[in-house]
């Protein structure tokens, strides 16, 4: 174990201790045509200690898994298959009080609007005192102190002072502060931070990014970030899972993503960012098509149809995650790369 | 772990100021509001100590002294049977906040159950509710107070009449309850459905907030979020229908007893002094103008407080 004197636990690949494993989580939403699966037997870990990007386009079930696995899901959607051990606990087998003291206690959360995840008739050193009382027993004096000195740990100017603000005197950056300081509020071991930049302008989210950067390397905590913004978290994450409706289509170090992406879907995610070096009339690239609606999945890979380089074996089976490089570490579900890398 | 570096300087600490208090404060500082909640209070005031404040018995009539102007003796003068019309008008007000305190809390406890329960579990439950909303809200409260006027209170006056007679129990002789409740209580039971839409879809709307999924992702219990989260931002809206609701019962009261649907005479009612004053308003304008004035001064009492406290409740609407 490590010391308390140690500010952040040594990146020690080898012998890293999971921390977060969901397996073959299977996500339903109920519609009048009956169930339709939104999230397939997703598989994703996080280890402690470290960052987890997870990227994919809108509806493609990024949020969806994170908040089922918490139980945090409205009635019509439901987790149907699979588990999601936290620390060697199956959260969805877990009994509501022991739940309730993970979430905010042992995992933190910040959502994607801060202007409307922070209740409006409740000043905010209220809001950050609440998980402190509520979890640490502190008495109502002792976690507004700690709130206090949270605000000035995200760096809200005049800390003190914002105590006493409502949520509608602070500025959108502000407030995704305020969500950062409370999902930090009991020093959770895992942060999930669900497109928390999202609302914000481009230089707010820059810093938001840099915020969080800055506060897991000081307390240590591992981190999951969701966001469709693959370049907006290049410098913080070390693993991105891409997701594609609803399965992880490929699972690398962040490196070894960028260098060498293998799933056709990565690929023509990188592709569509915008280069500066591009010249003025060149057309931005996308993928052609959208992503199948839920209940009408293909049989196959779920990415066929919209994929250049798609076979008849990708119309007909599903692709599992192997292997494709990096001992392992990087891993792709395409029948077409994994073909291509047993070639070379 | 605690890595936060603990600071030596101590925090000032003031005690949290609640939601409440901080409203109360706000409201302080809008006049309108104020001048409203003060009228509010003095008439509630004088609903409630008015037999110890009235100079005379409101019954009482004075036939020397007959639609006297105001003067020192009479601040309002006095009616066509010599009656003290301050007396009077003091003896309205408990007849007002009688019927808007009964009236506007049956209405609240009807309409705020049923909206709750419909905004909570949604489905059939609250399709059957608002079926009985649409169904209430049809009923014109007019012809409901007049179809009950002439329908139940007269068989029932007379069944008390025969009761009386039959057992001597001085409870029967007594009819003006029968005023108030038959009346008043079928007002009541038509006046819940703008509560029980109000409430509905506060709950409805503050259920699918992200406050409340940010609140369960921090592990609070639902007691916590349903007291702390739901509750209070579900609050304004209906305190300040409640106001405005309350000034709206009285209205209709003096409306009904204007007609002379509501409350009887001899009962005083600030609806049937206007009644009998507009006849005479000519010769005796006063006995027209102090009932009339009151209601007035107490609507917009009313109605002043209920914009005050709508600002003061909702941080985010306040200039």
């Amino acid at each position: 174990m490590m010391m308390a004197s140690d500010i952040r636990p040594e990146p020690t690949p080898k012998a890293r201790e999971r921390l977060l494993d969901v397996k073959g989580l299977t996500i339903e939403i109920e519609t009048r045509n009956g169930p339709a699966t939104i999230v397939d037997g997703i598989d994703l870990h996080v280890d402690k200690g470290e960052t987890l990007g997870i990227v994919g386009e809108s509806g493609c079930g990024k949020s969806l898994t994170m908040l089922s696995m918490m139980r945090l899901l409205p009635n019509k959607i439901r987790v149907t298959k699979g588990e999601a051990n936290f620390g060697g606990r199956d959260l969805q087998k877990m009994s509501n009080a022991d739940l309730r003291k993970v979430r905010g206690g042992e995992v933190g959360f910040i959502f994607q609007d801060p202007m409307t995840s922070l209740n409006p008739v409740m000043r905010i050193g209220q809001q950050l005192a609440e998980p402190l009382i509520y979890h640490r027993g502190m008495t109502k004096a002792e976690a507004r102190k700690r709130a206090g000195e949270l605000l000035k740990l995200v760096g809200i100017p005049g800390a003190e002072d914002r105590l006493d603000a409502y949520p509608h005197e602070l500025s959108g950056g502000m407030r995704q502060r305020v969500m950062i300081a409370i999902g930090l509020a009991c020093n959770p071991q895992l942060l999930i931070a669900d497109e928390p930049t999202t609302a914000l302008d481009v230089t707010i989210q820059a810093q938001i990014v840099d915020l969080v950067k800055e506060l897991r390397d000081k307390l240590g905590m591992s981190v999951v970030w969701i966001t469709h913004d693959l370049a907006l978290i290049a410098g913080l994450v070390d693993r991105i899972n891409v997701l594609y409706a609803g399965t992880v289509v490929e699972d690398a170090p962040v490196d070894a993503l960028f260098d060498n992406p293998s799933h056709p879907y990565t690929q023509g995610l990188l592709a569509s960012i915008p280069k500066l070096t591009d010249e003025r009339s060149t057309r931005l690239s996308s993928i052609g098509g959208t992503p199948p609606e839920p209940g009408r999945r293909p049989k196959g890979c779920p990415f066929a149809p919209r994929c250049p380089l798609a076979e008849q074996v990708c119309h007909e089976r599903v692709p599992s995650l192997e292997g494709v490089g990096q001992a392992g570490a990087h891993r792709v579900a395409c029948f077409v790369a994994q073909r291509k890398l047993e070639a070379a | 772990m605690s890595v936060v570096p603990m600071t030596n300087n101590t925090v000032e600490i003031e005690p949290p100021v609640s939601l409440w208090r901080d409203a109360w404060h706000r409201l302080r500082r809008n006049r309108l509001a104020v001048f409203g909640l003060a009228v509010v209070v003095i008439l509630a005031f004088t609903a409630v100590f008015g037999p110890y404040l009235t100079p005379y018995d409101f019954l009482s009539q004075d036939l020397n002294s007959r639609n006297m102007a105001p003067s020192l003796t009479h601040f309002f003068g006095t009616d066509d049977l010599g009656r003290d019309v301050f007396s009077r008008v003091i003896y309205g007000t408990r007849t007002a906040f009688l019927v808007a305190i009964v009236v506007t809390f049956i209405a609240v406890l009807i309409g705020v159950t049923l909206g709750a329960l419909a905004g909570f579990f949604g489905g059939w439950l609250d399709r059957i509710v608002m079926w009985l909303t649409d169904m209430t809200m049809s009923i014109p409260n007019l012809l409901l107070v007049v179809v009950i006027n002439a329908s139940l209170k007269t068989p029932i006056a007379s069944w008390m009449e025969s009761r009386y007679l039959a057992t001597l129990n001085p409870f029967y002789r007594e009819t003006i309850w029968v005023d108030f409740l038959l009346v008043f209580g079928s007002m009541a039971l038509i006046s819940w459905p703008p509560y029980a839409r109000l409430v509905r879809a506060q709950v409805l709307s503050i259920r699918s907030r992200p406050y409340i999924t940010a609140a369960q992702a921090l592990g609070l219990t639902n007691r916590i979020i349903l007291m702390r989260y739901v509750v209070p931002n579900a609050l304004g809206p209906l305190i300040v229908a409640v106001s405005a609701g309350l000034g709206t019962a009285m209205v209709l009261e003096s409306a009904f007893s204007f007609l002379g649907v509501g409350v009887n005479p001899p009962t005083p009612s600030w609806g049937n002094m206007i009644s009998d004053g507009l006849r005479v308003w000519q010769h005796y304008p006063h006995l027209l103008a102090a009932p009339a004035a009151v209601l007035g001064l107490a609507s917009v009492a009313f109605s002043f407080l209920g914009d005050g406290l709508n600002d003061a409740l909702n941080p985010r609407g306040a200039k």
